[in-house]
């Protein structure tokens, strides 16, 4: 309390002056623990004091606790959102140690008497032990492997432990509430009377340990059996060294939260026991044949001695952090924050998961107090809150690569390569020892992408650092690799041979990946009476790759030169006879060429490599993440890259036309602009062909010199635009540009819509559909909009022409040049486009999602792809789309990508106030559902105005994300891709097939119709353009009661669900604009005075309207 | 058998649609029928029928067909369609120009009908779309057809909707109509030029004649003997516009520089500043607390 008044005098004075005095105290760091007491409690302290009696001297109060809030949260944090919302966080996160204690407590002491209570076992031969242990109460020693020889000279015993001990984030209440429970770990220090001096070689620590374990597991069973909890062996930390005993309670199965938490029995021996220089990371402590005494020869064991000396770290570590927790206010809430963090990124203390958990995390804290730095100096202060402590700690695991080792209280230990070092001289232990070079490159990554999300202005990213669980592989990996076949064996050997499959893989790869991480699964706890559980199954091993986009496609790996001969041997040995000569380069691997119909050159090389290195057949190893390329390929006309030559070639008839256009001369007024509007353009397209393909038209924009000769009047600007459109056609005709052009007819219903076009098919076999732009019009529609005389009807038609200008003639050129430039920016952004499309498509969104829309969304994982990195797949770029649908809450958020680059604060700001405003006027969403804004374009309506799509079909887009979500996240790289894009038909009321023949390989139906289509429509399209203009008209007739769906053209179904509010009966009037038949609802047969919808025969009416079109209608009853 | 007869004074006329292969069972619909009584009447609407809920396929012929030779009751003199507002104006129902400008109205009087001609022979308006449930009155011997249509639709007489009709004299719908619609979207050089020519000539001629009506008005004085006074050409207002911002940003830049010229400037700022932050904040909670509200407590996933 004391705290707070002094706070409270600090700022009584004058509350206008001394606000920002206190801001820039408190930003400069000068305010400690008072400041830090202000902004947890300021509610309950103004409310609390009851000293100041005059009302507006507590308003005057109140303002200022608000200030000093305010003050801290822009001192300290990132912003006064994020601050709060941390505060939120760590406040749900925190346990309540105090209910938790009381609660387990009892058990607690229990079990500790009876552990005291054990006899001890005098010293015997280690079978007799064995044999001993297991007649009398069935227990079998979880000896780690090797197990000890029969013949092993030394004994082994058991006493009466020195101490029990609680310890770890239940001891230090540290911990944090997570979907896993948190267990209470029970350390028992074994006395040192049982070890003898040289027990840290040969495993024989470890044997006498396990055997310490298991006649503790005997020695408590009954007690524990008797408070209902059940004895488990199980592995500290996954590593097999270490085993432990687990207390679970027996029913967790039926209950899902457990009545008790876990309690987990470890060991630990006195500091002292074994010197540190013996188990300094380069000692060598496993020795060939039985001679111990040979000193210093033969590999470092460098996990072995780490293994050794934590377990005589325990209570030196739980001192330390217990220490620091006292000393720092906020390190209990920097912890929460951090095991959050490593929690939502799949990290944990066990070496399979990363080797960096909730321990390595508070032990790191702690040392970051007192050391660090550049030159030593601490990184953290105690009097940062927990999100600085959270954002230094995070800026010291980006900025400082801990592979070439830093050493705290200690200095020049040697300490082996690969690994990173973390070497805390007091306690002699390398605190990273779990980890692996692969996890550690993986932390920094992630590390470092947290802190840009933490430096990111516009954004607020909370829910991208502490919500969003980021660790399902394959968001994370470009491609994942599984292997059948296992790496049994204990930790020792597993890690070994994970080290040499990250060697090979890291060579044969190179530089085509950026990051290379092997996971496998850790064992499961096993009964007491029986055997380990059969490590094959649970060490699987499983790898991810991060691709590098611009190496990946490299077919051709140099080798060393020829003359180099030590080198090229070994390249030789390593690659096998596929390396071959070539007389200038010297040794090469040569990928096969890389045909896209064969398999992916990542996918030969690892063929290729495991056959060679580890006998593993290209049949027994599954690569996930090629399927998304295929399935590409076979939908997206067997283009793949921006690069590839349809892409190329209709951008160079793009080139060729805008020359002859410009050079034309019959045209009275010259060209400003042309300006490419069409998705076959920027690379966007799902389907592109060649020139001789059958391509829809492309759209572009021309516009001339302003001119005052154009009319003002609407008609009269369309004629104009038509007698233009008709001259540029024929010079184009007349230079020899294009084969033949001719004026098209739009919007012929509306005078102030674009009512002309020309389509333009050029000589190289493209066809583009040119439209003017004209931008007077703009100030026209702007000026009618204003008139007040006009009737509402009219207003909306020249508001929807304006937005309709807008689109077509500003923003669509306008898209496509920031997306050309993206595209060829960002490799993978074009082919993940064109696989959400799909998606998309076969999900029937055709007709409600524009494709612009789906370009937004898509780049938006490429140029705003946090909490990841930019994709360097298809994979990832597809799934994260996904992943980012299904957690758009497109009510209450507005979409805002960056195109440009030049998306900054106060962008953002102005969209926002857009976005509320549009809430603000239409809060049920009936014309703007999802608000989708970028850079260039502010207003953020332009694609999605007029119900495109509308809230039912946004809430269906939102729903079938969630679905695929959720199945990646059941069924991991087992996924089927395909199911992706299956789509099911049962949600709907009816369903319209339309006839395959018609919508097929068009070679049948375009002869059949020869006489009617013109001889140089391009079948496909105007297929396309058939359907399309069927479901317009069938929309169109009945907008109030049927909605409906379609894909692309190789879709053959048309999906239509009845507006529910139209099946019910109603009384009709004027507005009914459906077909409907009556019904009688009082009874009587002579009044009818209700209608109902007349499904019937709106069907018919369908079916006939579609003659031709249509194989049959299925309705769902 | 006694079918429905009357909803919300309208009579029912039941008919049937023709069986397709695609829907071989037949439905029924049902043509609502009054006499019409528009708010301002006219000589023809005592012999006018109001006709709604009609099927989305309706032509002029249809009706006839229907009133003269299914319901043998009297000749249609003319049919007139109506269209419903369109809420959704994203999507092009292919209905009757009938916007009007309203400065262009003069113009409208004097050519009108030669424009909508001309404009008509472009752009020929799509056969039989998304006309449904147009009021029409069909003059006609009305109370003796409706007195037939009611009859009938006691009598539960079958009407099949467009039988007998010569399949030349309504337009195809189906696979055909989707076609001749994408041909007719291309019409021929020649005669869009000619509609441009023509259109412009008219456009010419009304304007010119618009300006010398206006300029005869402009001189001549009117019963009071006044002369109206109007303003040059209408861009004014939106040049004025532009240069009342112009000289707003001209204003602004040249009080650029000046704002922390006095002490209280300045303090005023910061308060200010202050006050938005601390508002902010507030603003802040507010949305936390929102979206505590919406999706429970803020939890990793």
């Amino acid at each position: 309390m004391s705290t707070h008044t002094v706070k409270r005098r600090k700022l009584s004075p004058s509350p206008t002056n001394d606000t920002s005095a206190t801001q820039s105290k408190s930003s400069n760091g000068a305010s400690t623990t008072n400041s830090k007491g202000a902004t947890e409690k300021p509610a309950h302290v103004s409310a609390r004091k009851p000293d100041n009696s005059s009302k507006t001297n507590s308003a005057h109060r109140a303002k200022d606790e608000r200030t000093a809030e305010l003050a801290m949260a822009s001192g300290f944090y990132k912003s006064g959102f994020f601050k709060l919302q941390v505060d939120e966080l760590t406040s749900g996160l925190r346990i309540n140690y105090d209910k938790r204690i009381s609660k387990v407590q009892d058990t607690l002491h229990k079990v500790k008497n009876a552990m005291e209570g054990l006899p001890e076992i005098s010293p015997k031969s280690i079978v007799d032990a064995e044999k001993e242990l297991r007649t009398a109460s069935g227990i079998l020693v979880p000896w780690p492997e090797p197990r000890p020889s029969k013949d092993a000279k030394y004994t082994i015993s058991y006493a009466k432990p020195t101490n029990i001990n609680v310890v770890g984030s239940f001891g230090l209440r540290t911990g944090a509430k997570s979907a896993e429970s948190r267990p209470v770990d029970l350390a028992v220090t074994m006395p040192s009377s049982i070890f003898q001096e040289k027990d840290y070689v040969n495993y024989r620590f470890f044997h006498k340990r396990a055997y310490y374990i298991a006649c503790l597991a005997a020695g408590i069973q009954e007690t524990v059996n008797s408070l209902g909890l059940e004895v488990k062996f199980g592995f500290q930390d996954g590593d097999s060294l270490r085993p432990i005993i687990l207390l679970e309670s027996r029913s967790s199965k039926e209950e899902t939260p457990p009545s008790q938490p876990q309690i987990r029995i470890l060991t630990a021996i006195d500091p002292n026991l074994f010197p540190i220089t013996r188990t300094l990371p380069m000692k060598n402590n496993i020795r060939q044949g039985s001679s111990t005494d040979t000193t210093e020869a033969g590999e470092p064991t460098p996990y072995y001695n780490a293994s050794l000396r934590s377990e005589a770290t325990v209570s030196l570590y739980h001192k330390y952090l217990y220490s620091a927790s006292q000393k720092c206010d906020s390190f209990r809430d920097a912890c929460i924050l951090g095991r959050t963090w490593l929690q939502q990124r799949g990290f944990s203390t066990s070496f399979q998961k990363g080797g960096f958990g909730g321990f390595e995390w508070s032990a790191l804290i702690s040392l970051l107090f007192e050391g660090g730095g550049p030159s030593g100096q601490p990184i953290l202060l105690r009097s940062y809150s927990s999100y600085q402590i959270f954002k230094a700690t995070m800026q010291f695991l980006a900025g400082r690569d801990l592979s070439t080792p830093l050493f705290l209280f200690a200095s020049d230990v040697p300490v082996p390569d690969g690994g990173p070092v973390l070497y805390d001289g007091r306690r002699g232990l390398n605190l990273l020892y779990k980890m692996t070079p692969w996890s550690y490159s993986i932390l920094r990554q992630e590390a470092t992408t947290t802190l840009k999300m933490l430096n990111e202005s516009r954004e607020d990213n909370f829910d991208r650092v502490f919500i969003v669980k980021v660790d399902e592989p394959a968001l994370r990996f470009d491609r994942l690799l599984t292997f059948p076949k296992s790496f049994n064996g204990d930790t020792l050997r597993s890690l070994h041979d994970q080290k040499s499959v990250y060697q090979v893989l890291s060579r044969a790869l190179g530089d085509r990946v950026k990051l290379i991480s092997l996971t496998s699964r850790s064992a499961d706890s096993w009964p007491v009476k029986s055997k380990a559980l059969n490590k094959k199954a649970s060490h699987d091993l499983s790898v991810g790759l991060m691709l590098n986009g611009e190496n990946v496609g490299r077919t051709v790996d140099h080798g060393p030169a020829a003359e180099e001969k030590e080198e090229a041997a070994s390249f030789r040995a390593f690659w096998g006879r596929e390396s071959r000569t070539a007389s200038i380069q010297g040794w090469q691997y040569c990928g096969k060429s890389c045909l896209p119909d064969e398999d992916s050159i990542v996918h030969q090389i690892l063929a290729h490599i495991l056959q060679r290195h580890f006998k593993i057949a290209e049949d027994d190893f599954f690569l996930h993440g090629d399927e998304y390329d295929d399935i590409l390929y076979d939908e997206g006309d067997e283009v793949i890259s921006y690069s590839n030559s349809p892409f190329q070639s209709i951008n160079d008839a793009f080139g060729e036309l805008e020359q002859s256009l410009r050079n034309m001369e019959e045209v009275p007024l010259s060209i400003r602009h042309v300006a490419p509007a069409s998705p076959l353009l920027r690379y966007a397209a799902l389907r592109v062909q060649g020139s001789d393909g059958d391509n829809e038209a492309a759209d572009i924009v021309l516009q001339f010199e302003s001119s005052s000769r154009w009319p003002d009047d609407f008609a009269a600007i369309q004629m104009t635009k038509a007698a233009f459109l008709v001259k540029v056609g024929d010079s184009l005709q007349d230079a020899g540009a294009a084969s033949s052009c001719r004026v098209g007819v739009e919007n012929e219903s509306s005078k102030v819509l674009n009512s002309f076009y020309l389509d333009i098919f050029h000589i190289s076999g493209f066809t583009f559909r040119l439209r003017i732009h004209h931008d007077r019009e703009q100030t026209l529609l702007e000026r009618q909009l204003k008139n007040k005389s006009i009737s509402p009807r009219e207003r909306e038609e020249i508001a929807y022409a304006l937005f309709s200008y807008k689109k077509a003639f500003i923003q669509t050129p306008r898209l496509t040049q920031a997306l050309r430039s993206l595209c060829t920016r960002l490799p993978l952004l074009s082919p993940t486009i064109r696989l959400v499309k799909h998606w998309f498509a076969s999900h029937l969104f055709s007709a409600q999602i524009s494709e612009e829309l789906i370009e937004l969304m898509t780049t938006r994982a490429f140029t705003q792809p946090y909490p990841w990195e930019c994709p360097s797949s298809i994979m990832t770029g597809f799934l994260r789309t996904l992943h980012f649908l299904s957690r758009w809450d497109w009510q209450q958020e507005p979409f805002i990508v960056d195109l440009s680059g030049d998306l900054n604060p106060e962008v953002t700001e102005t969209i926002k106030t857009r976005f509320t405003a549009w809430r603000n006027i239409d809060p049920a969403m009936n014309t703007i559902a999802l608000f989708v804004a970028s850079d260039l374009d502010t207003e953020g309506v332009t694609w999605t105005q007029y119900e495109m799509p509308s809230k039912v079909v946004a809430g269906r887009m939102t729903a079938l994300a969630k679905a695929a979500v959720s199945l990646l996240r059941k069924e991991h790289d087992e996924l089927d891709v395909a199911e992706l894009f299956h789509t099911s038909l049962a949600p709907y009321d009816f369903v319209i097939h339309l006839r395959s023949k018609l919508l097929g390989d068009g070679s049948a139906s375009a002869s059949k119709y020869k006489n009617l289509a013109e001889a140089n429509v391009p079948g496909r399209a105007s297929k396309l353009a058939l359907v399309k203009s069927f479901v317009r008209d069938v929309q169109a007739c009945y907008n109030q009661s049927i909605l409906l769906f379609h894909g692309d053209e190789r879709s053959d179904v048309i999906a239509g669900l009845w507006n529910p509010q139209t099946l019910k009966p109603r009384t009709w009037n004027l507005k009914t604009a459906f077909s409907t038949a009556p019904v009688s609802s009082s009874g009587s047969l002579e009044k009818q005075d209700s209608v109902i919808i007349n499904q019937p025969a709106i069907l018919n009416e369908i079916a006939r309207l579609g003659e031709g079109l249509i194989e049959k209608i299925e309705t769902s009853q | 058998m006694k079918a429905t007869v009357e909803v919300a004074g309208y009579t029912t006329l039941p008919l049937q649609l023709p069986p397709t292969s695609i829907c071989p069972t037949p439905a029924t619909h049902y043509l609502y029928i009054r006499p019409h009584e528009p708010r301002i009447p006219d000589p023809d609407s005592t012999r006018s029928l109001f006709i709604v809920n009609a099927p989305i396929d309706t032509t002029e012929v249809h009706l006839r067909h229907l009133f003269s030779t299914q319901l043998s009751a009297g000749r249609v003199e003319r049919v007139t369609f109506e269209d419903i507002p369109v809420k959704k104006s994203g999507i092009a129902s292919a209905t009757e120009p009938n916007l009007s400008h309203r400065p262009n109205k003069k113009r409208k009087r004097v050519t009108a009908d030669d424009l909508q001609g001309t404009l008509d022979s472009i752009n020929p308006p799509q056969p039989g779309t998304a006309r449904s449930k147009n009021p029409a009155p069909t003059p006609s011997s009305m109370e003796s057809s409706l007195k037939a249509a009611a009859k009938a639709a006691r009598k539960g007489t079958t009407l099949l909707w467009g039988e007998g009709i010569p399949a030349d004299r309504v337009p195809a719908l189906g696979v055909q109509r989707y076609l001749s619609h994408e041909r007719r979207r291309y019409p021929e050089r020649g005669a869009l030029l000619r509609t441009v020519n023509d259109f412009m000539t008219v456009f010419e001629q009304v304007s010119e004649a618009r300006k010398k009506e206006e300029a005869k008005k402009a001189g001549e004085p009117d019963e009071d003997g006044f002369v109206t006074v109007t303003h040059g050409p209408k861009l004014n207002s939106v040049a004025r516009e532009e240069e009342m911002r112009e000289l707003v940003e001209r204003r602004k830049k040249k009080e650029e520089g000046l704002e922390d010229f006095y002490r209280f400037q300045s303090r005023e700022k910061r308060k200010e500043r202050q006050q938005m932050l601390l508002r902010r904040f507030d603003e802040d909670k507010r949305k936390l607390q929102d979206i505590r509200m919406r999706r429970g407590k803020i939890r990793p996933e």
